[in-house]
């Protein structure tokens, strides 16, 4: 019998329909869990007027209350550790995970059961397994192994596949290059920043990794997997196709990833999760191809039940259609573009750290960058990049600051950016997310932020970074 | 829309059933037994549940 490409084939083949049928089934029950096992969250429903009984059609949804991030803690600060969120006695718990802590004043702690975690695992399937990992697959995890969620359900979903896999926790950069070499491993999950960083490392120990046997990496934890220049950089430093996935400590594990085909995007995973896309200030529905913010209400851990979560992750939803893969699942275009909270307004410009990353990129010669936004004098907003360049001479160098400063600037309506170099290894290197921005600003300019509407795009060509050629 | 069982997968709706009900029931068992079964019964709700059968939760038998 011929394998099929797809984890489960008649869900990620169903017709919309059938569909939008399933998702309706399981949101009534979801919302029936809800409502018997979390006080807290029947209050909000009961509240709204949500019943599971009144759920008759997918557009019942937009009655039940978004849920945000803020709620989240401040349930978990009035009643430690967990919050009055979970549905089932923490006795039934086998693992608890934290956020890896880039938004909020405190993590969000999470509890999953046995089942549930198997469901983590089953959630990562679908994107190895769509991405062509095959039990014959070695894969190596550049993975610290901790409490931040991360890769531990691509862990398990590469065991459950039936690959050999090779835990990298607890390893020195150089360490897990040469282990990825001699264990011969044909696929790497990482964050796209830590491919890069491995690159590099390969490259100062005289390593091609081009030759290496590595075939596939499955990226997560950062936008830049979808960044068409990192994706590029990446792919050719490697030699390997990448793929891009994301996931969040909320529901545990990923929602959306990549096929085979590469499509430009990544495929929601949409028999365990119903995505909208809003309109993040008004949380109005938007239409496919313009930018939003998503949320998520999640089917499967049932231990902390998810509706209708505020992610404030900015994406742009397009029709399944967009992909070749056969799939009916629609997509995300370019992935996860941003966060809401991402964007820095300077001098009245709008400036997103994905965009003048996707310019950066362009630029091969340079290995690593920081986003710096200071006041001058007092009083007026500045922005500069500091890059590191390794291998040019002082002309090459000059050259690129001067290239890379016209295009960030034509890419932002004329904002002047400042460019320098810093000496070689002086910026901060990242395994997890890369936090490339540091505001230091006095104040001065940022009033209003996070400020989306103002310039925001309407369409996802629009969107895209004007980046030259 | 819920999917016709073939024999196979029927075959594997009925272990499962069958599972939860001995972990239900089954006071007498072993702890290798029980706690071997509800890894058993964690997997196989995954297939359940890909099925669109409704596989519910599994907390009050500790899974």
């Amino acid at each position: 019998m011929k394998e099929s490409p797809y984890w489960n084939p008649r869900h990620e083949t169903m017709p919309r329909d059938q569909i939008e049928a399933l998702q309706l089934r399981k949101l009534k029950n979801l919302v029936a869990w809800t409502e018997a096992r979390v006080p807290w969250q029947a209050k909000r429903l009961k509240a709204a007027g949500v019943t599971s009984e009144s759920i008759k059609s997918l557009r019942d949804l937009q009655r039940i209350p978004l849920m945000t991030r803020d709620e989240w803690m401040e349930a978990q600060l009035q009643q430690p550790p967990y919050g009055p969120l979970l549905a089932a006695p923490e006795s039934a718990a086998i693992r608890y995970h934290l956020t890896s802590g880039t938004t909020g004043r405190i993590p969000l702690q999470v509890l999953d059961s046995m089942k549930d975690w198997e469901w983590i695992a089953e959630m990562w399937c679908y994107g190895f397994w769509g991405f062509g990992v095959r039990p014959p697959d070695i894969v190596f995890f550049a993975f610290s192994y901790g409490t931040f969620v991360g890769f531990w359900g691509a862990h398990y979903a590469c065991e459950k596949i039936g690959c050999l896999v090779l835990p990298g926790g607890n390893m020195t950069t150089e360490a897990r290059v040469k282990q990825i070499l001699t264990m011969k491993a044909t696929v790497v999950c990482s964050t796209p920043t830590y491919a890069l960083r491995m690159a590099q490392e390969a490259k100062s120990m005289g390593v091609d990794l081009a030759g290496s046997a590595v075939k596939r990496l499955i990226l997560s934890g950062e936008p830049a997997g979808s960044i068409p220049a990192t994706k590029r950089l990446i792919e050719e430093e490697w030699g390997a196709k990448a793929a891009d996935t994301a996931g969040m400590t909320e529901v545990g594990t990923i929602m959306v990833f990549e096929c085979e085909k590469q499509p430009g995007g990544t495929h929601i995973i949409e028999d365990h999760y119903i995505e909208e896309v809003v309109d993040p200030e008004t949380g109005q529905p938007v239409g496919y191809g313009e930018l939003g913010e998503r949320l998520i209400t999640s089917f499967g851990r049932g231990f902390i039940p998810v509706l209708r979560y505020r992610t404030r992750d900015l994406v742009v939803r397009v029709p399944a259609s967009g992909c070749t893969c056969g799939r009916t699942f629609d997509l995300y275009e370019g992935g996860i573009r941003g966060r809401v909270d991402d964007m820095k307004l300077v001098r009245g410009t709008n400036v997103y750290p994905r965009a003048v990353e996707s310019i950066v990129r362009e630029f091969k010669e340079i290995d690593e960058f920081r986003i710096h936004l200071y006041t001058a004098d007092g009083r007026q907003d500045e922005i500069e990049v500091l890059i590191e360049i390794p291998e040019a001479d002082a002309t090459n160098a000059d050259r690129i600051i001067v290239e890379l400063g016209k295009s960030l600037s034509q890419a932002h309506e004329g904002l002047r950016f400042g460019v320098k170099k810093v000496e070689n290894g002086s910026l901060p290197r990242f395994e997890l997310k890369a936090k490339r921005l540091q505001d230091d600003r006095i104040g001065i300019g940022t009033a209003g932020e996070p400020r989306l509407t103002a310039r925001r795009p309407r369409c996802a060509s629009s969107w895209a970074v004007r980046a030259p050629r | 829309m819920r999917v016709e069982l073939g024999s196979a997968c029927s075959s594997l709706m009925a272990c499962y059933q069958g599972l939860v009900r001995v972990l239900k029931n089954g006071s007498e068992l072993a702890p290798f037994e029980r706690r071997n079964t509800l890894k058993a019964v964690a997997a196989l709700w995954q297939v359940v549940n890909g099925l669109d059968l409704d596989p519910g939760h599994l907390y009050e038998i500790g899974a």
